[in-house]
């Protein structure tokens, strides 16, 4: 339990003022962290986040996910490999679609925003305290998920604009074995986890796939060959911490963020007929999809943000999105 | 306005308030003279936008709601009431998100000229989230246990929005996977969000 959490209880079983003396006791008595710029960075926490991005690049492994999100699970095959500095990964579904995503010939040097966030390791430089600013981490020992020890982090965000998460990282590799996604009010709401994993190279899957998609790898530094929507667009606010993950266009229709561990896309489509202002939200497991229709300097438009940001998140994105000139 | 505050008036437009937030908001509006003005400023802007006089930033919804729940709590004893409680205590705190809503939705028909003009301003301090809220409150929940009808919001607008939601979050899922896939520490497992995977 949090200290803060456990003032807030203290709170409301014991009034104000003891709680407050509570809270007084506890800055005298936390360990001084002299010379940390960032109060409340757990070093160990922020070494395994980087070694668990590091891994997932480098290291080969084959095998089994689940993917829970309420009664539904699905369950695929995933392989990832090394070749001469470039990467090669495949997802395959084993339930319901027979269907295959490949990403190959990924250079291991293409560090994605996402990724970057992540790889702060202990070194954070003063005054910039990275992924710490908008999380707490916690390192604790993990159970056994897919016949690997693993090491825990609980993952609590900063602010209202996050999800949670538990990350179990394989202890040896620090290869992130399971993922679960927390809600307000401690709900999970969804939840990946390797039930069997082999490490080394491997052949390729055996599964009957009717689809394959052949995923884009593009340099984020370089402008995707999106779609303009014809007019210069941007939210102007984003929760702090989260960067744009490539060089989109100011007209292109899509735009993407990060914080290293969420991450949201935010699309606008001009529409050709007049609409009602007015708002919709989808949810499945922790994907939220927010509709809103609006007028953008008289063009009608439906804003959609959609990602594993609570609503709120993407509804306050969604209405800050404005024409640039 | 701390930030703590502006979270949980944040998370009362979302009705993902809990208990405790509502009432350090409902608590607060009445003294914080911060967050009373940054709601009127914010009211006012809107205002100023229409052209319209009718001031709503006037119009003091903590009182009613206090006295809401302060009835609730008055009504709150015996066995029977014991146990219905947070049932009732539930209708009430979404009630309350209700006719904040309505607030809300009143508002924006006010803003009849362009509400959603890119071009506003939006007053300093306050969340750039408007209190168009057709969300958050379902108005079965609000009805439940409470005594006075809560007015149904729009159904057939509603309806839409949710329809459009779900529509474009299947049309959008795999796009925004691709992005996902290549900026979180899961590799490909986000294309398994995605309903159909298309070639």
């Amino acid at each position: 339990m949090t200290v803060t959490s456990t003032v807030r209880r203290m709170r409301l079983i014991l009034g104000p003022t003891a709680a407050l003396l509570f809270a007084a006791v506890q800055a005298l008595a936390a360990p001084s962290t002299s010379g940390v710029a960032c109060p409340g960075a757990e070093p160990e926490a922020l070494d395994w986040l980087d070694r668990m991005s590091r891994s997932s690049h480098e290291v080969d492994y084959r095998g089994v996910v689940t993917f829970q999100r309420g009664d539904d699970m699905q369950v695929m095959q995933i392989a990832h490999s090394v070749t001469g500095g470039s990467t090669s990964e495949q997802m395959t579904r084993l339930t319901g679609q027979g269907a295959q995503v490949e990403r190959a010939d990924h250079p291991l040097e293409c560090l994605h925003p996402g990724h970057k966030l992540l790889q702060v390791g202990s070194g954070l430089h003063e005054g910039d305290c990275g992924i710490a600013e908008h999380y707490r981490f916690a390192v604790s020992d993990g159970e056994r998920v897919a016949g690997r020890e693993a090491v825990r982090i609980q993952v609590e965000p900063r602010d209202m604009y996050r999800y949670g998460y538990i990350l179990e990282l394989d202890r040896e590799t620090a290869l992130l074995l399971k993922t679960s996604t927390i809600g307000r009010g401690a709900k999970v709401l969804e939840r990946f986890q390797f039930a069997d994993l082999a490490y080394g190279q491997n052949e390729q899957s055996s599964a009957a796939v009717a689809t394959v998609h052949h995923a884009a790898h593009p340099n984020p530094a370089e402008q995707p060959a999106g779609q303009s929507v014809g007019m210069d667009w941007n939210p102007h606010w984003l929760p702090s911490g989260f960067m744009i993950t490539d060089a989109a266009g100011h007209t292109d229709r899509r735009r993407t963020y990060t914080d290293g561990l969420a991450v949201f896309s935010v699309f606008l489509e001009p529409l050709r007929g007049d609409i009602r202002p007015g708002e919709g939200v989808a949810r499945q497991g922790s994907t939220t999809s927010y509709t809103r229709g609006m007028r953008l300097a008289g063009q009608p438009v439906l804003v959609t943000v959609i990602g594993e940001v609570p609503v709120n998140t993407a509804r306050m994105v969604a209405d800050s999105v404005t024409q640039t000139r | 306005m701390s930030e703590q505050l502006r979270e949980s008036l944040s998370a009362l437009m979302d009705d993902e308030a809990n208990e405790l937030e509502l009432e350090r908001v409902l608590s607060r509006i009445g003294d914080d003279d911060d967050l009373r003005a940054s709601w009127s400023r914010f009211n006012g802007a809107r205002e100023a936008l229409s052209g319209q006089s009718r001031s709503l930033s006037r119009f003091d919804i903590s009182k009613q709601v206090s006295s809401a729940l302060a009835s609730e709590q008055a009504s709150s004893s015996g066995r029977w009431q014991r146990m219905m409680r947070p049932v009732a205590s539930f209708a009430v705190a979404a009630s309350v998100t209700a006719t904040v809503v309505l607030g809300g939705q009143q508002l924006a028909q006010l803003g009849a000229g362009d509400p959603y003009d890119g071009s506003r301003s939006v007053a300093a301090g306050v969340s750039p989230v408007g209190f168009v809220n057709s969300l958050g409150a379902t108005p079965v929940q609000a009805s439940y246990g409470t005594r006075s009808a809560v007015p149904a919001l729009q159904p057939a607008t509603r309806t839409a929005y949710s329809e459009l939601a779900r529509q474009r979050m299947t049309r959008y899922s795999q796009e925004h996977a691709e992005h996902a896939a290549l900026n979180t520490p899961q590799g490909l497992i986000p294309f398994a969000r995605v309903p159909r995977i298309t070639e």
